[in-house]
């Protein structure tokens, strides 16, 4: 009998996008990965990253056996004395310190789902409040944001929208198949607006290219929104129905002019104008983004709350082609926060930053890296991390170097070594998402889908294995009374009435309820008034701005003469997800290496061209970087960009640990004032 | 037949169809291995997708000397078969668009062939710019585009409502 090549559907997770996957395999080996045609978010199309799991899976340098850190260097051992000794030192640190001195800690690098919540799980089931994670620097300040002013963070409608507004994001790179929607919009009229102090690769195709100074958009959203009071260009009854705050709102937008924006964020006030009159002749039908670019702030989370309040001043919320209000899927949820509440035991970072415990039960990691190194307010002496990186990705690298080096116990589960894996005391080897099979639920399509286990290696355990195994070597094995990953996946489904068995014949995902519009202005918005929360009694009451008044940016604030440049960092390249895939060597050949974009009367200032060295120095430290001198409308004046995630150039050398958004706790890593020397 | 339709209203220049086209020419993502290029131009803020356009009448099969190039009975596309090819670049010469490249190491010219019926510069394109079409729908999905650029310069000289 002759057998054709066998092609199994599952999700990617190369980035957060999960677009639908065919993985052809021959002989069980995954030989090529194409687009899902059937997938209702990329329709079969797929960005360079996806086919170059195959490259990742296979990859010559992958950890496939627990690694032991020795006087003699790094020792392979079996699976069970690894998690045996693990388990032993972690009850040791328990005894000692308190099990609030253990700390888990989830990062990208494996592509979280279920990741996230089984280790929610461990941590409270152990009795330890502190959960640590990437997103107390990604997402959470947009997730705040929106959340206080709306109840939720809703999702725009971006191909029925008639004006789309895009706020420091830059899908292309960032969430690739997000353009096609974008695209579909423009297709039929829709006017693009992108609002970034570069020219990113989705800027190349707006109407209007709002070039504003970083963190100037709060003064831009409140230009805008003083425009549309001017204009008469509101909606009167949605804001009367559906809205508390807005007579503060038109009072302090006042002084808010198009000239006085002009002189804040740069922007012309002829194009302030134009913007405001773009988007109110499309509203309702005005779908807004906001992308990572806004968070990394001193203001970032009163930006964003200033930008989602358009929203509600144009009558685009929960309306066809502004921003949509998803249910979630009713799955059952693993975290332990209801049944075993550990607040008061003060997890890292509660105190300076009581709103990311409250809506996101995050612990702050930057606090985590003081308390480590103080034993202030408490010891915090080990930590077991899957797929995380901070000794690259987190603010101000040597502390963290230092920090995670004087635990007594760090474990780091990934699938590659790395800067991090580096001060480790055990490095385990991690699941990739073509390894382990879990649920996820596409919000914006209100389905959910079950990715499937293509491959398997024998030492590497899944997410749920890992910590099963781990809470029965410490006594809390009845927490995890599934038999497997699949028996865990059959209980979180339940209350949706679907079976796995459904889920397995439909990997392109099922819905677990017909999306609706209307509902929020029908039922009310999810938040403590239940109106849209122009102004904020749960933020006045935390001593914060009760409404998202405008803060200037330190650096237009009181200006440093001796870092007269504006650094930013973090923006995507297509290729690399923060400090991921720099390993793969057909992604080097197109983006060989790191580099500090500059503008070209800058590059001239200094005297330094493409590839010459610069050093760039903060209050923080400093880092060399060869120079990129981008087209004059590439990037203001002033301004600089630096990608992260590059082992042979960190940026996070430069980027501050030590200045926070007040409300998100997101530390400063986009409006840095540096200086730069010709090296 | 079905071909690439480009369209440079929508591409945003990310190279995602360089990097899956020279990876199936040469496993590696050296845009130079691409038999679609997009330039892009800053200052115009442009972005010009071009692939082969597998003309009806194409002049780099008229001009072979070697009859390398043929059109494919399935596909419709126009191929170079590199056993035959020459390497005397005629077709570079013929092709109005600069849809042919040269391959130094092999010694021969290439292009594109349509991946056998599913480009895999399609298969990338994020931003829907690219489309594998029958050529028949090209006029209509000019149209779409030209319409919007008519609806959008309304929109922005109607002013407010």
């Amino acid at each position: 009998m002759q057998t054709g090549p066998e092609i199994r559907h599952s999700l990617c997770r190369m980035c957060d996008d999960r677009c639908g996957i065919d993985v052809h395999l021959e002989d069980g080996r995954i030989v090529d990965i194409l687009g899902n045609k059937d997938h209702p978010w990329n329709r079969g199309r797929l960005c360079a990253k996806a086919r170059a799991a195959v490259d990742m899976i296979y990859h010559p340098d992958r950890v496939l056996t627990p690694l032991k850190r020795t006087a003699d260097g790094w020792e392979q051992i079996p699976l069970d004395q690894a998690l045996d000794e693990i388990a032993g030192r972690l009850a040791d640190v328990r005894d000692r310190y308190g099990a609030r001195s253990i700390g888990v800690w989830k990062g990208e690098a494996i592509g979280f789902g279920q990741q996230e919540t089984v280790a929610r799980r461990f941590a409270h089931a152990l009795g330890s409040p502190n959960y640590l994670s990437n997103d107390s620097m990604c997402y959470v300040g947009r997730y705040m944001g929106f959340t206080l002013v709306d109840g939720a963070w809703p999702i725009p409608d971006l191909e029925n929208a008639r004006c789309i507004v895009l706020w420091g994001a830059n899908p292309p790179y960032a969430h690739p198949n997000m353009t096609q929607y974008i695209t579909a919009a423009r297709r039929k009229g829709a006017t693009l607006v992108v609002v970034d102090p570069r020219m990113s690769a989705i800027a190349r195709r707006a109407d209007i290219h709002a070039q504003v100074r970083p963190g100037t958009d709060g003064a831009l959203a409140w230009g805008l929104v003083r425009q549309f009071v001017e204009m008469d260009a509101y909606d009167k009854a949605f804001v009367e129905d559906h809205t508390i705050g807005f007579a503060k709102v038109v009072d302090y937008a006042r002084t808010f002019t198009p000239e006085m924006v002009e002189a804040e964020t740069g922007l012309p006030a002829a194009t302030v104008k134009a913007m405001a009159r773009m988007m109110a002749d499309a509203a309702p039908r005005m779908a807004a983004y906001v992308g990572n670019g806004l968070e990394h702030h001193e203001n970032g989370v009163g930006n964003i709350r200033a930008i989602a309040m358009i929203d509600g001043l144009l009558g685009a919320l929960d309306h066809e082609g502004g921003t949509l209000f998803k249910e979630p899927a009713p799955l059952r949820d693993l975290t332990l926060y209801d049944e075993m509440p550990l607040r008061h035991l003060s997890p890292l970072g509660t105190d300076r930053f009581p709103v990311l415990y409250d809506m996101r039960q995050e612990c702050h990691t930057m606090t985590a890296m003081e308390a480590i190194l103080s034993d202030e307010p408490y010891p915090l002496r080990a930590l077991v991390m899957t797929g995380a990186n901070p000794a690259s990705t987190n603010p101000n690298s040597p502390k963290v170097i230092e920090a995670l080096r004087s635990l007594d116990l760090l474990v780091v589960r990934d699938l590659f070594m790395t800067e991090t894996t580096a001060v480790a005391d055990y490095v385990l080897p991690a699941a990739s998402f073509l390894e382990r099979t879990e649920l996820h639920a596409h919000a914006k399509h209100q389905i959910v889908s079950l990715t499937d286990k293509v491959v398997s290696w024998p030492d590497v355990q899944g997410e749920y294995d890992f910590w099963h195994d781990l809470a029965v070597r410490l006594g809390i094995g009845e927490y995890f009374p599934w038999e497997d990953e699949t028996a865990l996946n059959r209980w979180l489904l339940e209350p949706t009435g679907l079976s796995l068995e459904t889920l397995e014949a439909h990997r392109e995902g099922v819905e677990y309820s017909p999306p609706r519009v209307g509902r929020r202005r029908q039922a009310g918005f999810d938040t403590p008034s239940g109106k849209v929360e122009f102004a904020s009694a749960y933020l006045k009451d935390l001593g914060y701005d009760e409404l998202p008044v405008y803060h200037r940016p330190a650096y237009r604030r009181e200006p440093d003469a001796a870092r007269p440049f504006v650094l930013m960092t973090g923006a995507r390249k297509l290729l690399y997800l923060h400090s991921r895939f720099r390993n793969i060597p057909r992604f080097r050949t197109a983006i060989p290496g790191p580099e500090v974009e500059m503008h070209p009367d800058d590059a001239a200032a200094l005297g330094v061209a493409d590839g010459d060295t610069v050093r760039v120095t903060s209050p923080i430290g400093a880092v060399d970087l060869p120079v990129k001198v981008v087209a004059e409308n590439e990037i203001l004046p002033g301004n600089l960009q630096v990608t992260h995630g590059w082992r042979e150039a960190n940026v996070n050398l430069v980027t501050h640990d030590d200045r926070f958004d007040p409300v998100s706790g997101f530390p400063l890593m986009k409006s840095i004032e540096v200086s730069v020397q010709k090296v | 037949m079905r071909i690439v339709a480009v369209d440079p209203d929508a591409c945003v220049a990310c190279r995602d169809c360089e990097y899956a086209c020279a990876f199936r020419q040469s496993g590696d993502f050296a845009r130079s291995a691409s038999h679609i290029r997009v330039n892009f131009y800053a200052d115009e803020r442009a972005c010009v997708p071009l692939t082969c356009m597998h003309c009806e009448d194409a002049w780099c099969l008229a001009v072979c000397p070697a009859a390398a190039i043929d059109r494919d009975p399935g596909t419709g596309a126009v191929t170079i078969d590199a056993t035959r090819c020459a390497g005397c670049k005629m077709c570079l010469l013929a092709c109005p668009y600069g849809n042919i490249h040269f391959n130094a190491e092999t010694g021969v010219s290439a292009k594109c062939d349509l991946c056998g019926g599913d480009p895999m510069c399609v298969r990338a394109c994020i931003s829907g710019a690219l489309r594998y079409v029958d050529a028949e729908e090209l006029a209509d999905l000019r149209r779409e585009v030209v319409d919007a650029s008519l609806k959008r310069l309304l929109r922005l000289s109607k002013g407010v409502r």
